[in-house]
């Protein structure tokens, strides 16, 4: 019997693993560290000793050789309890760890791999600037060749992992500069590692409206150099590099959004059968029907949407950009508004913290936002159907 | 060291069951399986026990293919291979089923057999037991510490009795069974689920065994529900809630 969510007995295998730790280890401190903005380092280091930090990573450089669908289940079931937290995971096993995989070179991942995978380094990746987002190739930090070294001058927004704390950087991430003026291809990748002269912290954000519990920075480059050796590919080519790792990172975000609806509809399916009104539980009314079951029917559509197009998508190769944004612009505002409605169904106390729909709510509004606005879903995609005659 | 353990898989104890509608067993049409949690903590403790002494942990459970899902998550936390016995787990009672084991003790020879305490599906409590008085074996039951010497010939274990804790030694080879206090299992690190696919699982029958005598020593007439809950009542005082604690639960 094929299961489209776990296809092999590995996945489920790991399905189970991730599950388990997730309400041993988790869960419980989920709601301290939203109210407190802080990063939980020791859980995120036995994510680490898991081997899920490296996911699809090579085994030969310390990772754990799976596959898309495998990336898919574990941020679906670590989204379920704390999305802020999945998120810091996101950006250094997705975004650095899966990034460094495919476009670096042996060497490179020789000398980082190893650190990221077990969770000694915590890393991330910088390609939004304070002023370009949507529109990322309008990107102004820039990189110069000066002997055996690059100098970078510029910014970086909204790094997730860029600080681990008020003060103290993350240890290496993987940025986006141009090195030329040529719009698409100017774009280069490089290694920046916590101690390069001129890198410094800019700031670390406070006061977001969810995803609390994974730190957001700003990081600064001042004349910051960087060996030749740090550089990742050639020069120029990384906005390729980009797009394809752009298919993973929307894939695994759609895959938080279906977590955290997942467990809104527990929490809203749980609470409707024993909460009684006018001497009936609240789930024998059809206004509360409804919320329950739409929010379960466009959950499994999202669901199979996300496990389709991850089933298909090799992490080697680019080309699947329609269906990469197509699961995030369709599964996060799905997971609003089954937050949302979960809220709705709990009353006021859907309102308060302690039933945890109202954290899932904030939390994923981000998804909206973060990884790609979802007007910059409409206009990849809505671009890239227009070369399609007919639809398969 | 060879360290031998049982390990049973049961309905997912956080999922909800019915009975067939003839009451005879569990409607198992779409339930989900986990590993017996006892088994999980003899497994645990073999690891710990093995990795100390540079020793070898089998996994041994009874049942049909469908139970290879539960072996394979064995396989996983470390163990190095498996044996499966084919037979119908529906067909087991607890008095074959360590027939059963006691016929793989005798092929694998082990300095240690594991099993959890109980399975928490029936409850039974009874194999562990049956294996060592079949065998002929020291045994230490509701272990909740266990230490093995230097040399691997002793085994002091520590009991949860009813009045406390009793600590007894025993020479080795010997059956020791798991309570829940004895270690906290481990998670399955990810290259070893890859890894745990390509690990063994020896098959065998109940001939290849030698297993004369295979009758069930217990018959299961019917199940029964439990009754629903009744609604709780609030009470005004703590006066009045000793008078009910007194008088209608009769529990002071």
């Amino acid at each position: 019997m094929s299961d489209l969510f776990n296809p092999t007995d590995e996945h489920r295998a790991l399905r189970e693993m991730v599950r388990t730790f997730t309400e041993r280890d988790v869960d419980p401190q989920a709601s301290e560290f939203d109210r407190s903005e802080g990063f939980n380092a020791p859980l995120f280091r036995k994510l680490g000793e898991l081997g899920l930090l490296g996911i699809t990573v090579d085994p030969e450089v310390g990772g754990s050789g799976m596959d898309a669908v495998a990336a898919v289940i574990a941020h679906e079931e670590l989204a379920s309890a704390d999305p802020g937290f999945c998120l810091s995971y996101l950006a250094h096993s997705m975004l650095f760890a899966n990034n460094l995989e495919r476009n670096g070179s042996l060497e490179q991942r020789k000398r980082f791999m190893p650190d990221a995978c077990s969770g000694k380094t915590i890393c991330g990746m910088g390609m939004s600037e304070p002023g370009a987002g949507t529109d990322v190739l309008g990107m102004r930090t820039t990189a110069v060749r000066d002997g055996d070294h690059y100098v970078l001058n510029g910014a970086k927004m909204w790094i997730t992992n860029g600080a681990v704390s008020d003060t103290e950087l993350g240890d290496v991430f993987l940025i986006y500069a141009r090195t030329s003026e040529e719009r698409v291809n100017g774009v280069s990748l490089f290694l920046v590692e916590k101690g390069a002269p001129g890198f410094r912290l800019g700031q670390k954000l406070h006061d977001k409206l969810g995803m609390r519990a994974s730190p957001t920075a700003e990081l600064v480059f001042e004349d910051c150099r960087i060996p030749v050796a740090n550089l990742v590919g050639e020069e120029g080519d990384a906005t390729h590099h980009m797009m394809r790792n752009l298919e993973i990172e929307r894939l695994t975000l759609a895959g938080m959004s279906l977590g955290m609806a997942r467990r809104s509809i527990e929490i809203m399916n749980r609470y409707a059968a024993e909460r009684k009104a006018f001497g009936r539980p609240i789930s024998a009314f059809g206004q509360i029907q409804r919320h329950i079951a739409e929010s379960y029917a466009e959950w499994m559509a999202g669901r199979a949407y996300v496990y389709h197009v991850a089933g298909l998508l090799d992490l080697d190769s680019g080309g699947n950009r329609i269906d990469s944004d197509g699961v995030k612009l369709y599964c996060s505002t799905m997971a609003k508004n089954v937050c949302d409605r979960a809220i709705q169904v709990l009353g006021g106390y859907g309102y308060v913290g302690e039933y945890q729909v109202e954290r899932l709510w904030r939390d994923a509004k981000l998804i909206e936002i973060g990884g790609g606005t979802i007007e910059a879903h409409h206009k990849n995609m809505t671009r890239d159907l227009s070369k399609l005659d007919k639809l398969r | 060291m060879k360290i031998l353990v049982a390990f049973k898989r049961v309905i997912d104890p956080d999922a909800r069951i019915k009975l067939t509608a003839d009451r005879s067993g569990v409607d198992t049409d779409s339930v989900e399986y986990k590993a017996n949690p006892f088994c999980e903590n003899a497994l645990e403790e073999a690891l710990q026990i093995a990795e100390e002494h540079d020793g070898e942990v089998v996994l041994v459970s009874a049942g049909g293919p469908d139970i290879d899902k539960t072996i394979r998550a064995g396989l996983a936390l470390g163990a190095e291979r498996a044996i499966r016995v084919e037979i119908e787990d529906t067909v087991l009672d607890s008095d074959l089923a360590a027939r059963v084991f006691a016929a793989v003790y005798k092929e694998e020879e082990p300095d240690i057999f594991f099993f959890g305490k109980q399975a928490i599906d029936s409850d039974n409590n009874q194999c562990g037991q049956l294996v060592a008085e079949y065998l002929g074996l020291p045994q230490a039951c509701f272990a909740s510490e266990v230490v093995i010497d230097d040399d691997g010939e002793v085994a002091t274990v520590t009991r949860e009795v009813d009045g406390g804790l009793e600590t007894i030694a025993l020479t080795l080879p010997a059956v020791i069974t798991a309570d829940l206090r004895l270690n906290t299992p481990r998670f399955a690190k990810l290259p070893d689920i890859m890894k745990a696919g390509r690990k063994t699982i020896d098959v065998m029958d109940l001939d290849d065994l030698d297993i004369e005598d295979t009758a069930l020593k217990i018959e299961l007439v019917s199940l029964e529900e439990p009754s629903a809950r009744q609604a709780g009542v609030k009470v005004g005082s703590i006066d009045e809630l000793v008078d009910k604690l007194k008088n209608e639960a009769r529990a002071l």
